[in-house]
C-alpha cells in the first residue's frame, strides 16, 4: 500500500491505479458486519432496492406488502455502530400506497425529489418524496414485473416498462403519453435496462429466451437480439435459434462503463456479451442457480481492477470474476431467498434484500493493524479516556498547567 | 463457508515469503499452467474400452475437465484451440444439451474404420473421414453443407447415417456421432443415476471423496468410479467442498 502511495507521489503511476487496486482489496474483502445494520420496518420480503445517483446517501426498498421505504445510509454520529435509520414511509396506512407487492422502484436519476415505483397491482407511479404523494400514475394491462429510467439521458425522460404484455412501453415523464411502443417479444417482459452509455439504447428480457436491444429512436424493429451460439446453427436444435437462453431470461444488468451485458436465465446460466455487437464472449461461470419467476436484480462492481458480478443465488450471494468467471466468494447471511442487491460504488458496499424481510449491509472489513504498530496502539487505546475518534477531539492544551 | 485466509488482490502481492500458505483439504490441480492435453489423457485412461469389446474410441465428457481446473473459460478456449487444430472431436450426445462428449481424431478415425471392416459402406466412410479436419469443427451438418462443401450425394449421406457416422437431427441436418455409441449413453446415464444415489443416501447427503472412491460398486455402475465423480462434480450436480479430512461432496438439491 505504502508503495502505491510513493509511486502515485513521484508520479511513476497513474492516481486511478492506487484507487482500482484498494477499491478491488476492499470488495474482496466484503463481510457483515456487526457494527452496520439497516432498519427493520418491513414486515415482508424485500423485493428491490436503489441507492441514488447524485449523493449515494438515500437507499430506496420496495417491499412485497406494497410498502416503500426510504433509508439514510450517511453515518454522522460519532460512533463506529450505526443502525441506517428509515427516513420516511410510504406505508399500508397511506392512501397510495400500492395495493399488491411493488416489483420495482427507482430514484429520479438527477435528484432525490421524485422516485418511481412499479407493482403488481398493474400501476406505476411517480411519487414525490417531499410529500409522499403520487404526481402521476401510469395504469397497465397486466403485472408490471420491470421498469427504468435511463440514468444518463439528457434529451428525454421515458421509463421503459416491462409488462405481462408482450410490447414494451416507454412512458414519457414530461407529457405523460405513452404511446411509444416497441414490438417484437412473443411472451412477457421480465426485464428491461437502459444502457449506461447511450442514452437510446434500450435492453430487454423476456420469458420467450430472447434478449432484444434497441435503439428508441429507430422506427423500425430491434438493433439485435442476442444469440447465444453466436449464429453457430450447429450447436443447438433448430428451435433454440437466436435464443440468448435455454429458459427465461430474467435478469439484465450492464457494466459500469456500459460495453458488456449480463444476462442471466432460469436454465441456470449466466452470460456475458459485447454490448455493441451483441456477440456472446463465452465467459463461462458455471451453474447460477436461478428459479426466480420474476425479475433477478443483480449488481456489477463499478472502480475496481476485475470487475465482480454479485448475484443472488438462493439465500445466499454469489460473487464472480467478470472476465473470467471464476467463483470469488459466497456471501452467507440471510436466512431466506435473497431477491436483490445493490452495490454502492463510493464506500464499494454492497446491500442485499430477501424474503427474510431484512437488508443486510456488507462492508469491507476494516485493515488489521500492522504487528510492529500493535503496541504502540494498545498503549494509546489504554490512555484513550472515550472511544471517540481522536480527530473529533482537542488538542488544544488548557491554560491550567 | 468460513475462509481460513483472506482474499487478496492481485496489487497486494505479499513480498515476504510465507511458510504457512498450505491449502488444507484436497490439492486443486487448478494453480500453475494448465495443460488441457495431458488432463484430456488422463482421464481417457479412466475409460473402459474392454466393457465395448474395444469398438468404442475413449470418450471424455468436457464437464469432467470442470472438475479438476478452475477456469472454465479457459478450458472452453484450449479446447476449441485443440478442435481447431484437428486433434480434438466434440460431439452432441444427446441426453444433455450441456454434455458434450470429447474424443481424440486419431482414435476416432481408427475405431471407426475397424469397425466398418467388410462392409458396403466403407469406402464412403472413408471419404468422409478424410474431411476429418474440418469436420472437427462442427458439431452437426445442414443438408446444403453437405451437398455443397463436401460433395456427397442423397445416396451417400443416406450410406453414413446407416453406418452410425451421422445421426438424425431434424429434416435436413444431422449430428456428428460415434458408431455404436448407445450402449455407451445407456451404461452412463445408469451410472450417473446410481452414484447420485449413493451420495443421496449417505448420512447428511454428503460422503467424502475418498470413501465413495472405496465403495463398492452395485451392478448399474459399469464404468470406473472416478469416472463417475470426475462428471458429477463437473457438472455441479454436488458441491466440492475441501475439509481437513479431504474432499466432501454434498448432494445438490435443485
Amino acid at each position: 500500500m505504502l508503495g502505491f502511495l510513493t509511486a502515485r507521489q513521484a508520479g511513476v503511476d497513474d492516481p486511478l491505479r492506487l484507487r482500482r487496486a484498494e477499491s478491488t482489496r476492499r470488495v474482496l474483502s466484503l463481510k457483515l458486519n456487526p457494527d452496520r445494520d439497516v432498519d427493520r420496518i418491513h414486515g415482508n420480503g424485500i423485493n428491490t432496492i436503489d441507492i441514488e445517483a447524485v449523493e449515494g446517501r438515500y437507499m430506496l426498498s420496495g417491499g412485497a406488502d406494497g410498502v416503500i421505504v426510504i433509508y439514510d445510509l450517511e453515518n454522522y454520529s460519532r460512533k463506529l455502530q450505526y443502525t441506517c435509520k428509515a427516513v420516511c414511509t410510504v406505508g399500508r396506512s397511506s392512501r397510495y400506497v400500492h395495493k399488491f407487492s411493488v416489483e420495482t422502484v427507482q430514484w429520479y436519476p438527477y435528484d432525490t425529489g421524485m422516485f418511481v415505483s412499479s407493482s403488481f397491482d398493474k400501476t406505476m407511479k411517480v411519487w414525490d418524496t417531499e410529500t409522499l404523494k403520487p404526481a402521476e400514475v401510469f395504469e397497465f394491462e397486466g403485472n408490471v414485473y420491470s421498469h427504468h429510467l435511463s440514468p444518463i439521458a439528457r434529451k428525454h425522460s421515458l421509463i421503459a416498462v416491462g409488462t405481462t404484455d408482450p410490447k414494451i412501453q416507454l412512458c414519457d415523464l414530461k407529457s405523460g403519453s405513452r404511446i411509444h411502443v416497441l414490438q417484437g417479444h412473443r411472451a412477457e417482459i421480465l426485464s428491461v435496462r437502459w444502457s449506461p452509455r447511450y442514452d437510446h439504447i434500450l435492453a430487454t428480457a423476456s420469458a420467450d429466451s430472447k434478449v432484444k436491444v434497441w435503439d428508441v429512436r429507430r422506427a423500425s424493429g430491434s438493433l439485435f437480439t442476442l444469440d447465444q451460439h453466436n449464429g453457430d446453427k450447429s450447436k443447438a436444435s433448430s428451435e433454440a435459434v437466436n435464443t440468448a437462453h435455454n429458459g427465461r431470461v430474467n435478469g439484465l444488468c450492464f457494466t459500469g462503463d456500459g460495453l458488456y451485458l449480463l444476462t442471466t436465465g432460469t436454465d441456470d446460466r449466466m452470460r456475458l456479451w459485447n454490448s455493441a455487437t451483441g456477440e456472446n464472449t463465452l465467459v463461462n461461470y458455471g451453474k447460477v442457480c436461478n428459479e426466480s419467476r420474476k425479475r433477478l436484480q443483480f449488481t456489477v462492481s463499478r472502480g475496481c481492477s476485475p470487475e465482480f458480478v454479485f448475484v443472488p443465488c438462493g439465500s445466499s450471494v454469489a460473487v464472480y470474476a467478470l472476465h473470467t468467471g471464476e467463483l470469488v466468494t459466497m456471501l452467507r447471511g440471510h436466512y431466506n431467498n435473497v431477491d436483490c442487491c445493490e452495490f454502492h460504488p463510493d464506500y464499494q458496499e454492497l446491500y442485499t434484500g430477501g424474503k427474510d424481510c431484512n437488508i443486510l449491509a456488507w462492508v469491507p472489513a476494516p485493515r488489521a493493524p500492522d504487528v510492529e504498530e500493535e503496541s504502540k496502539s494498545a498503549n494509546q487505546a489504554a490512555a484513550d479516556q472515550s472511544s471517540v475518534n481522536p480527530a473529533f477531539q482537542d488538542a488544544w492544551s488548557s491554560d491550567e498547567d | 463457508m468460513n475462509r481460513k485466509r483472506a482474499l487478496i488482490s492481485d496489487a497486494f502481492k505479499v513480498k515476504r515469503f510465507r511458510n504457512e500458505t498450505q491449502k488444507f483439504g484436497a490439492v486443486s490441480k487448478g494453480d500453475g499452467p494448465t495443460d488441457i492435453r495431458s488432463t484430456l489423457e488422463t482421464l481417457m485412461t479412466l475409460f473402459p474400452r474392454k466393457l465395448f469389446n474395444d469398438s468404442l474410441p475413449q470418450i471424455v465428457m468436457k464437464h469432467q475437465l470442470y472438475s479438476i481446473h478452475n477456469d472454465k473459460t479457459l478450458v472452453d478456449k484450449e479446447l476449441n484451440k485443440l478442435r481447431e487444430q484437428g486433434e480434438l472431436l466434440m460431439f452432441q450426445l444427446g441426453f444433455d444439451a450441456d454434455a458434450f462428449g470429447l474424443v481424440f481424431a486419431s482414435d476416432y478415425k481408427a475405431k471407426v474404420l475397424a469397425g466398418e471392416d467388410g462392409r458396403a459402406t466403407r469406402a464412403t466412410v472413408e471419404k468422409f473421414l478424410e474431411k476429418l479436419p474440418s469436420l472437427c469443427t462442427e458439431l452437426s451438418f445442414s443438408k446444403d453443407k453437405m451437398l455443397k462443401e463436401f460433395r456427397f450425394t442423397d445416396s451417400e449421406i443416406t450410406q453414413l447415417v446407416k453406418s452410425g457416422v451421422l445421426t438424425v437431427r431434424d429434416a435436413g441436418s444431422w449430428w456428428l456421432s460415434i458408431p455404436n455409441s448407445g450402449k455407451f449413453t445407456k451404461y452412463f446415464i445408469q451410472g450417473r443415476k446410481a452414484v447420485l444415489n449413493m451420495v443421496k443416501k449417505s448420512k447428511y447427503s454428503e460422503v467424502l471423496k475418498t470413501e465413495l472412491e472405496e465403495r463398492r460398486t452395485t451392478s448399474h455402475v459399469k464404468f470406473q468410479m472416478k469416472y463417475h465423480i470426475h462428471d458429477i462434480v463437473g457438472a455441479e450436480l454436488v458441491e466440492s467442498i475441501p475439509t481437513t479430512s479431504g474432499t466432501l461432496l454434498r448432494f445438490v438439491d435443485s
